[in-house]
């Protein structure tokens, strides 16, 4: 993960895919083991007698006939695992990223909650009056205790950037975090420089 | 390659999740009755194949091969999925501000190609070093390669970074110094 993620862990400039990452790691290193496992045995490097036995050796098929009922639990047990495993990560890569609402009002009998459009709408339409930003994005993600917010900026050409970063955290998260009650919005920017040319006058 | 490794990550958790079932179901039947052949998968016919091939067969070394090589590509697609972002000073303490390499490089060289005299300006950006590629044909290379360090020095200076990049020039020229 990067530092951006590391020191608020809340709010990623991206969907995170720690998880993904992992799976696809772990699967890829596995397979190159194996496959060079394979290669080394079969190019006679440990011996040119194992390299001309079968693949599916005698003696563990003789080692499992002997224990038959104990590979038969095994099989079945591990079989299980991986398809609970398998459909875990399958459900979490194309699940869609979560947008929670805001909840404001926790008591039992009245419950207030904005909703996550209603939120990523007004931080966006007071990110685009910020001088000098063309376009903005706002995503409310995380989780429902832990709410974060994604931001992308498209900066014009020649843009101060100092007045735009005070602006942002003055105006548009300060505006946000009085007007959720919060006094913390975990919040990551993307900014894209130079998007938009100046006019030019011909 | 974040969306790509999404994908990877769905698709080793369908294959694993299928290959799963096919072991713990297999086992089950072939277990409870054990003479009525297999369910779905023609294991039987596989164990005799894989009984009569030995290591050192091409077959099992091609297949090898494939694998390893597939294994190597997953490996590299988890590692390059990485933010490649450049941070920015963060205005408070919970928001982090970043922008990408492309857009730094963008910033960059719009500045040096605004500058008189440059014809041509290529930049690639990363976190710790902007490298700058310009060319002209009216001025020295000295004269051009100052120049362009100075105004893309400048640009970079301008950006709120808690560590700014070092600025890399190469400059090429028509004119040659007398």
């Amino acid at each position: 993960m990067t530092r951006a993620t590391r020191t608020t862990p809340a709010a990623s400039v991206a969907r995170p895919i720690a998880v993904e990452r992992a799976v696809t790691l772990v699967v890829g290193l596995l397979g190159l083991l194996a496959g060079v496992a394979a290669l080394v045995v079969g190019a006679g490097w440990l011996g040119h007698g194992r390299a001309a036995r079968p693949v599916l050796d005698p003696l563990a098929m003789t080692w499992l006939a002997g224990h038959a009922a104990l590979a038969r639990v095994l099989a079945v047990l591990v079989g299980l695992v991986l398809l609970v495993l398998g459909l875990a990560v399958l459900v979490r890569a194309v699940r869609p990223e979560r947008h929670p609402a805001f909840v404001l009002d926790r008591s039992p009998t009245d419950r207030l909650r904005v909703t996550p459009a209603a939120v990523a709408g007004a931080v966006r339409a007071d990110a685009e009056r910020v001088d000098g930003v063309a376009r903005a994005r706002a995503r409310v993600v995380g989780s429902r205790d832990r709410p974060a917010l994604r931001l992308v900026l498209w900066l014009r050409e020649g843009t101060d950037l100092r007045r735009v970063w005070h602006a942002l955290d003055a105006r548009v998260l300060e505006r946000a975090r009085q007007a959720l009650g919060v006094d913390q919005l975990p919040t990551a920017v993307r900014l894209e420089l130079d998007t938009a040319r100046r006019q030019r006058v011909r | 390659m974040r969306v790509l490794v999404r994908c990877l990550a769905a698709l080793l958790g369908l294959a694993v999740a299928g290959v799963g079932l096919a072991l713990a179901g297999e086992t089950a039947w072939a277990w409870a009755r054990p003479d009525a052949g297999p369910l779905v998968v023609p294991w039987p016919a596989w164990r005799a194949r894989l009984a009569a091939l030995s290591w050192a067969s091409p077959g099992v070394r091609l297949l090898a091969a494939a694998v390893a090589v597939l294994g190597l590509l997953l490996v590299l697609a988890a590692l390059t999925a990485r933010h490649r972002g450049i941070r920015l000073h963060s205005p408070a303490p919970e928001v982090s501000v970043t922008t990408s390499r492309r857009s730094l490089a963008r910033l960059v060289g719009d500045q040096v190609r605004a500058e008189g005299g440059v014809d041509r300006a290529r930049v690639r950006a990363g976190a710790r070093t902007v490298r700058v590629h310009a060319a002209s044909r009216f001025d020295t290379e000295d004269q051009l390669r100052s120049r362009v360090r100075e105004v893309a020095g400048q640009a970079v200076a301008d950006l709120p970074m808690p560590r700014s990049p070092r600025v890399a020039v190469v400059v090429d020229s028509a004119r040659t110094p007398r």
